[in-house]
């Protein structure tokens, strides 16, 4: 100020012309505005608003200006002046701008693991490194409240849905059967592995218009733009090898990955329930390419093949002496192209094409059975901006299957049963905000379903609420549809769609790497295919179901230093009247309660970290042919503590030992009954167990790069 | 899996060596750039801070084609996120140091000072969540600063900056920090021998290195 003094003082006609600006900067509710930056547009005059939102600042400029008041999270103030040596006096009121990190979302039921966002509750490094999930998607989310957990299925099975009611989409794009085969009663996994994906979100209800062919969950893998570094990564597993190449360059990146699993030497070490003739072995191939296009554009491929084989021996449940071989080879291929990019300012467009193709070529003793199914989804989706508090998301889409079963028995006629099914749909969505404190989401999906001739609207309703810095309230109500499983679409073409609406309540804190989650629903079941009479040829959409329940989820990485952990609570209250239930009753997969504590903990000195996993399911219903009520019997409780460690060695290795179940419960699934009864009229049973009490795994993870520091730990 | 803590913050705070040779202004960008990039180098209440940065960020967009005022507002936003103890905000300092760079990226696009100024923004990034971003952004951090050197072997604060990654893998595996060291020693050298190309050029970054050169006796 002294030195401007001077300069006045020496040159008096500058003083002449010198015009002061001052005012207040303030926001929507009056408050000051620190730090905003108040500019003269064209010139270096300008100002910053103190602690009380007050600026001033002198100009020798003259004439008519703009002045340009700005600030991060508010809308630029603009506003003309002119400069004639009078003061002026400017008070702007900042306007808001929507802004992802400030706004209310939109999120009931769903977690999103992510790199990118901040606000995350579920990390995507958590599918790796929680105990007992052995790196699976499924298997991570299952420890997530809303998930009811089925030993002997390994698959996701959403309040009070069947495991089929959870599709999967890669980028947006649908895939047919995300999880690779298994025996009779022993757990799949999910044939995608966690690394390959920068974003999982899982949502248990009320998601979005653009997914539709799902009545409880959609689980959303957002595959990675680019890789950012050249590298190699081998893996030496007790149970086989991999080894994957990424090569990046300037925008773009070339990613290969070959997988072989054999667990053959492993079974051949402990002692398995089952009777194998030849264990699981698979080979799996997984290619990525990335390259951005222009300025903001992305092209992405994944592909994936696997071909995998066992055989065992099916003891028969009166008799163990008499068993029937049982094969299966099974072939499955999934393409995906992904494309997006900017149109303008206000609006992106994205849009893919899906292929899925899987065989199941099986041998029960002599009869042989080849079931195939190929499906194509291509999707065009426009997104953008109506206004800055309006946005619009609108796309089309379609989904042709083609299914085929071929029976080819030692006894008795051949036959095949296929079916061909194109779904069309359209959607159409739209973020209203009155603020950041608010948002309205509402939308629309249409379909017309080529087999059963239907054409069919459903409605899409989010409500959401910042009720303080930090929480926010959401309601959420949504009609669902999916066409019946195959089993029975491939018996009567014209079954109309399942339906399900979900009714959501969820309220969730968020603070300092603490979460706490609160959830409540009600889903109600229409049209669920039931068999006329009992007579499993003959279905109609005469069946019907809910579910109802109260969740809970508290994660802290902050408490304690170095330790990371969450509960979840799942309660559930489910009855359906479908398939072969005389009545309504709770299905064999649903169980009341659902208990997990999930702990990392991590040891700076020795460079390793621990992670136990505690996991309490309630007795599910099984039914017994043998008394009078329908799935009347209940199974024990299931628990289970699982251990891992990862140890660190060198920055570019990682040792980790995994063991399921360590205080070795011998947990029962459920029951199994002979077709018919013995000489004494009695249906004898078989207990469903784990095929072994635990699952040790140890794998070595080597990365090789430019970059000795790199290692493995974010893909495992 | 709490992967590699680096101690960054504490490496970083005290030792930006401020230039003490200001030459003289010849005309008005040169002048106000100079009066503002001593506050970013010096400051530390994050008032006076962003009030340079806004300085900056005005003169940027006054002047259309230069690119120094939105490296040193983005060099302003860092030293405002280092400062800063709430992860979201040191997040949306970050943001904001990472938008400045952007444009001076675009007004000059592969400059080993810049470049290595985005190293150093994801290596901040780390300090939110060492556990989860720690392999991500010391990755990506790393690459940054290697990439600048290629840029211009002679760049000391890319030598710097590449020195306190290795020192933080070396001290979480407790291996010999030979090659950080080793690094910084050439850091130091490049300090000495490499002259400002004018007088906006950064010269920050040395003192950072010279405590390194303690830590490694």
């Amino acid at each position: 100020m002294k030195i401007l003094f001077t300069l006045c003082f020496l040159f008096p006609l500058a003083a002449l012309a010198q015009t002061t600006l001052s005012g207040k900067i303030t926001d929507d509710k009056g408050e000051g505005v620190p730090g905003a930056n108040v500019v003269l547009e064209g010139t270096y005059d300008g100002g910053t608003s103190d602690a009380e939102g007050r600026f001033q600042f002198t100009t020798t400029e003259q004439g008519p200006h703009v002045l340009v008041v700005s600030f991060i999270g508010y809308k630029e103030y603009r506003k003309a002046v002119a400069l004639e040596g009078s003061p002026i006096v400017v008070d702007a009121r900042l306007e808001e701008t929507i802004n992802e990190l400030e706004a209310v979302t939109i999120n009931a039921g769903a977690f999103t693991a992510s790199d990118a966002s901040r606000r995350t509750v579920f990390r995507a490094l958590d599918i790796a490194t929680t105990a007992g999930a052995t790196a699976d998607i499924a298997g991570a989310l299952n420890t997530l409240p809303g998930t009811q957990k089925v030993g002997e299925s390994g698959r996701l099975f959403v309040r009070g849905g069947d495991s089929n009611e959870t599709r999967t989409f890669i980028d947006g794009m649908l895939v047919l059967d995300a999880y690779g085969p298994s025996a009779p009663n022993t757990p799949s996994r999910g044939r995608f592995l966690p690394f390959m994906f920068k974003g999982v979100s899982f949502s248990t209800g009320g998601y979005s218009a653009e997914y539709g062919q799902a009545l409880s969950s959609v689980l959303a893998l957002d595959s990675r733009d680019e890789t950012a570094m050249t590298r190699t990564d081998i893996g030496i597993l007790s149970v086989g090898a991999d080894v994957a190449h990424t090569q990046a360059w300037e925008g773009g990146s070339v990613a290969a990955k070959v997988q072989y699993t054999n667990i053959r030497p492993y079974f051949g070490l402990i002692n398995q329930r089952i009777d194998w003739k030849t264990a699981p072995a698979s080979i799996e191939g997984i290619g990525a390419f990335r390259q951005k296009v222009g300025k903001q554009g992305m092209v992405k491929v994944y592909g994936n093949f696997n071909h995998a084989d066992y055989s065992l021996y099916s003891h028969d449940i009166d008799d163990y002496n008499h068993s029937t071989v049982y094969d299966l080879t099974n072939n499955y291929r999934y393409l995906n192209g992904f494309y997006k990019n900017v149109l303008n300012e206000k609006w992106n467009v994205r849009g893919g094409l899906s292929y899925t193709s899987i065989e199941n070529n099986t041998w029960t003793g002599l009869d042989h059975t080849v079931e195939t199914q190929k499906g194509l989804h291509a999707k065009t989706v426009f997104e953008g901006s109506l206004s800055d508090k309006a946005e619009l998301r609108t796309g089309v889409e379609v989904i042709q299957r083609n299914y085929d079963q071929v029976n080819d028995l030692h006894v008795g006629q051949d036959y095949t049963l296929s079916f061909q099914e194109l779904i069309t749909a359209g959607f159409a969505e739209m973020d209203l905000y009155t603020s950041n404190a608010f948002v309205m989401q509402g939308g629309l999906r249409s379909e017309y379903n080529s087999l059963n001739k239907k054409f069919s609207v459903d409605p899409r309703l989010s409500l959401a609420y910042k009720t303080g810095k930090s929480s926010q309230i959401h309601f959420a109500y949504g009609a669902f549809r999916q066409t019946a499983k195959n089993e029975l679409v491939r018996i009567d073409h014209q079954l109309g769609a399942e339906k399900a609406e979900h009714f959501i309540l969820n309220y969730q804190v968020m603070e300092n790497n603490r979460t706490l989650r609160l959830q409540a629903y009600y889903k109600r079941y229409r049209d669920l295919v039931k068999y006329v009479n009992g007579d499993p040829l003959q279905l109609a959409n005469t069946g019907d179901g809910y579910a109802k329940g109260l969740e809970f989820f508290w994660r802290d990485n902050r408490s304690v230093r170095n330790l990371d952990y969450w509960v979840s609570y799942s309660y559930l209250d489910t009855q359906r009247d479908y398939l072969d239930s005389p009545y309504r009753a709770t299905p064999s997969f649903a169980s009341a309660h659902n208990f997990s504590v999930v702990t990392k903990y991590f040891f700076t000195d020795i460079r390793s970290q621990l992670g136990l996993t505690y996991s309490y399911t309630s007795g599910r219903p099984y039914n017994n042919p043998n008394t009078e009520t329908f799935n009347g019997g209940k199974t024990p409780y299931y628990s289970d503590l699982s251990v891992n460690v990862s140890y660190l060695p060198k920055p570019y290795i990682i040792i980790h030992l995994s063991c399921t179940n360590v205080l070795g419960r011998d947990n029962i699934f459920g029951y199994e009954y002979s077709t018919s009864p013995d000489a004494q009229g009695i249906f004898n049973s078989r207990a469903i167990r784990q095929p072994a009490t635990r699952f040790l795994f140890l794998g070595i993870f080597i990365t090789l790069s430019k970059d000795k520091s790199t290692n493995q730990l974010p893909t495992l | 899996m709490k992967p590699i803590m680096f101690t960054y913050r504490l490496l970083v705070l005290f030792t930006l060596v401020f230039p003490a040779a200001v030459l003289a202004a010849d005309d008005k960008y040169t002048e106000t750039m100079q009066k503002n990039i001593n506050i970013v180098y010096t400051a530390t209440a994050p008032a006076e801070l962003q009030n340079a940065v806004n300085t900056l960020e005005r003169v940027g967009a006054a002047e259309k084609s230069k690119w120094e005022p939105f490296y040193y507002a983005s060099f302003g936003y860092v030293m405002m996120a280092n400062k800063e103890k709430d992860g979201a905000k040191k997040d949306a300092y970050l943001d904001q140091a990472a938008a400045a760079l952007a444009k001076a990226q675009a007004l000059l696009p592969n400059d080993s000072e810049i470049v290595a100024m985005e190293g150093f923004i994801q290596m901040i990034r780390i300090n939110v969540d060492p556990a989860s971003r720690g392999q991500q952004y010391s990755g990506l951090a790393t690459q940054n600063f290697r990439k600048a050197i290629s840029l211009n072997p002679e760049n000391p604060r890319a030598l710097a900056l590449l020195a306190q990654i290795q020192f933080g893998t070396a001290a979480f595996f407790g291996s010999p920090a030979t090659e950080a060291c080793a690094t910084n020693t050439q850091a130091l050298e490049k300090f000495e021998t490499s002259k400002p190309a004018d007088a906006l050029a950064p010269r920050w970054g040395k003192g950072m290195a010279e405590s390194m050169k303690e830590k490694c006796k």
